[in-house]
């Protein structure tokens, strides 16, 4: 809180200062070309289509969503129900082991491919094909959640690779049912999705540690700043505008959990391992309760936008001055 | 002592995530009756091709790939077209409150695509769009248009207004000038959210499997679920080849547009 207000005062006055020099010509300009434009309304024929296609396919179905979710809706009758809908969760136990399940994707995410992104950047970070280890991790990255699935359902099954590995080194009582039994199929799948997701990660942070100027590390070297110490107090608090992204990114991605989980278990056995993006698929498209399947998607959005909303703030519109 | 550390480290990584790879490609060598149930290290045979014509043909993954490739192209076109209209709409000319027009847009982003199923699934139900090609594609372009149009938006703010204002003394309309200076000026900022999208389409399930549901209509990643599915049946090889087939278009667009590729990622965290 005193952060934020300690910095707009200055804030104002620099920003100022620097747009009146560039944007006074081309304000001026503007004003006088508004008519040469075609009047101040030209440029909505040319967003029109945009328009179109976002609000009928997801402007109406996102509020016609929010609609829905106070009726009792089975797919072909449907009664206004108030707040039942938002009332039964809170004693749906498959609705709280799946909000369970979500929670540990998010946290295993920021653990894994977060952290473990960060690791591998740093110590690729000027390194002899340095690049070339970052392609590898990041090829995974173009192959589809589905075809993930595919894959690592041949490592995790019960005679699949992993346990193959494990007896092979001696470790046969470690070997079990990957996917069988909570919470080992939800680790399993985040583990899984590591593989796929780090390379994002590595990349941005990749891009965060090129832009950390020389001079800074020289100088902290100079003072005598080695390994840990100089990734701790030089590197890291450097690297903060991109962790913003990076853990926003993580963050929406892991709560999004879809594909895989479906892929790999339907968010079985017995929905052990449903994530809420999963839940609500089922709800609403296997067992028909439309109206419950809503309130969890509400319930969704809401937990995403949150979360991002340190990350999608530096996305809008002049944020990033 | 840490130089050796961090080389360990980073071969280990490297080695760790190659060999998920090396399992999928080794494994879609196999047989599918040859199988044994446990996995094999080393290849055993050269059957790649029989296996993948099962998942092609048998498990239908060809059609659907046919089905994918329009999809994508197809919408990931649309999309970046309509986007950059809209952002040329919001940044170069005028437009009442061009900030809202920005947010409602980009707004398609934000959410997850659980919010818009039931109601689209109800729409497309009552306007004979379920399971069918246009009904797809409507979707997919709508769903690719808010972020195509957030890369395109975000480069367009960094191109010179003096060029358009150069253009319309020359005498210039504004179409002519958004399709001989801008699109041209722009064609890699275009072309990252192309590649984008494509990839975005390409690798979708959940849209595939809620509004779609015959072989010729469904894009390649439900497809791939089913065959994925019936994983004991089909054979592990034949799921293995086909999940290796699907994703070689995006491999293919990722290595060679490596730097558009990246660039579409990325742009959010400069």
């Amino acid at each position: 809180m005193t952060d934020t207000v300690s910095t707009a005062g200055p804030a104002r006055p620099v920003r100022a200062r620097r747009r009146i020099p560039v944007r006074s010509p081309h304000q001026a300009a503007k004003a006088n070309a508004t008519r040469r434009m075609g009047g101040p309304l030209a440029g909505v024929p040319w967003a029109l289509p945009a328009l179109a296609l976002v609000g009928v396919l997801l402007i109406y179905p996102f509020f016609r969503s929010i609609y829905g979710s106070f009726f009792e809706d089975n797919g072909f009758t449907s009664s206004f129900t108030g707040l039942d809908n938002y009332t039964r969760l809170a004693d749906d136990p498959i609705f709280g082991r799946s909000l369970l399940n979500t929670f540990l994707w998010v946290a295993g995410t920021l653990v894994l491919p977060v952290a473990v992104g960060l690791a591998i950047a740093v110590a690729t970070h000027r390194m002899r094909l340095g690049w070339l280890a970052q392609l590898v991790i990041v090829l995974p990255f173009a192959i589809s959640g589905v075809a993930t699935a595919a894959l690592w359902r041949f490592i995790l099954n019960t005679d699949g690779a992993l346990n193959e590995v494990l007896r092979g080194v001696g470790l046969g009582s470690w070997a079990q049912g990957w996917l069988l039994e909570w919470p080992q199929n939800t680790l399993s799948m985040i583990v899984a999705s590591t593989w796929q997701a780090t390379g994002l990660n590595v990349v941005l942070f990749a891009i965060g540690l090129r832009a950390i100027p020389k001079e800074t590390v020289e100088a902290a070297e100079l003072d005598g700043a080695r390994g840990w110490r100089m990734f701790r107090y030089i590197t890291l608090p450097q690297l903060r505008a991109v962790t913003v992204v990076v853990i926003g990114m993580a963050i929406v991605n892991s709560l999004k959990a879809f594909d895989m989980v479906w892929a790999l278990t339907q968010g079985g056995p017995s929905r052990s391992s449903e994530t809420l993006a999963l839940t609500m698929y089922r709800e609403a498209f296997r067992l028909f309760h439309v109206g419950y399947g809503s309130a969890i998607a509400l319930v969704l959005s809401v937990i995403v936008v949150a979360s991002s909303w340190a990350y999608l703030r530096r996305q809008m519109p002049g944020a990033k001055d | 002592m840490g130089r050796h550390m961090r080389n360990l480290f980073v071969a280990g990584c490297v080695l760790l995530w190659l060999l998920p790879l090396y399992l999928l490609v080794v494994n879609s060598l196999t047989p599918a009756d040859e199988y044994t149930g446990s996995v094999d290290w080393t290849p055993q045979g050269f059957a790649f091709f029989d296996n993948l014509e099962s998942a092609w043909v048998d498990a239908g993954i060809g059609d659907s790939f046919g089905s994918s490739m329009l999809y994508a192209v197809v919408c990931g076109a649309v999309a970046v077209l309509v986007a950059a209209m809209a952002a040329f709409a919001v940044i170069v000319l005028p437009i009442p409150r061009p900030a809202l027009w920005f947010w409602v847009i980009f707004s398609g982003t934000l959410f997850p695509l659980q919010i818009f199923l039931a109601p689209l699934f109800g729409m497309y139900a009552d306007a004979n769009l379920y399971d069918s090609r246009l009904g797809l594609m409507l979707v997919y372009a709508a769903w690719a248009v808010p972020f195509a149009f957030f890369l395109i938006r975000n480069q367009m703010t960094t191109m010179p207004p003096e060029l358009t204002e150069a253009a319309m003394i020359d005498g210039a309309s504004m179409r002519r000038i958004f399709w001989r200076i801008h699109v041209p000026l722009m064609r890699s900022g275009l072309g990252a959210a192309f590649i984008f999208q494509f990839t975005a389409v390409w690798n979708d399930l959940l849209f595939g499997i809620t509004l779609s549901r015959s072989p010729e209509i469904q894009p390649v990643m439900a497809t791939l679920n089913s065959l994925n599915q019936a994983y004991s049946s089909a054979g592990p090889p034949v799921v293995l080849a086909g999940a290796l087939v699907v994703s070689l278009p995006t491999l293919l667009v990722f290595l060679v547009f490596r730097g558009l590729f990246l660039r579409g990622i990325t742009a959010s965290a400069r």
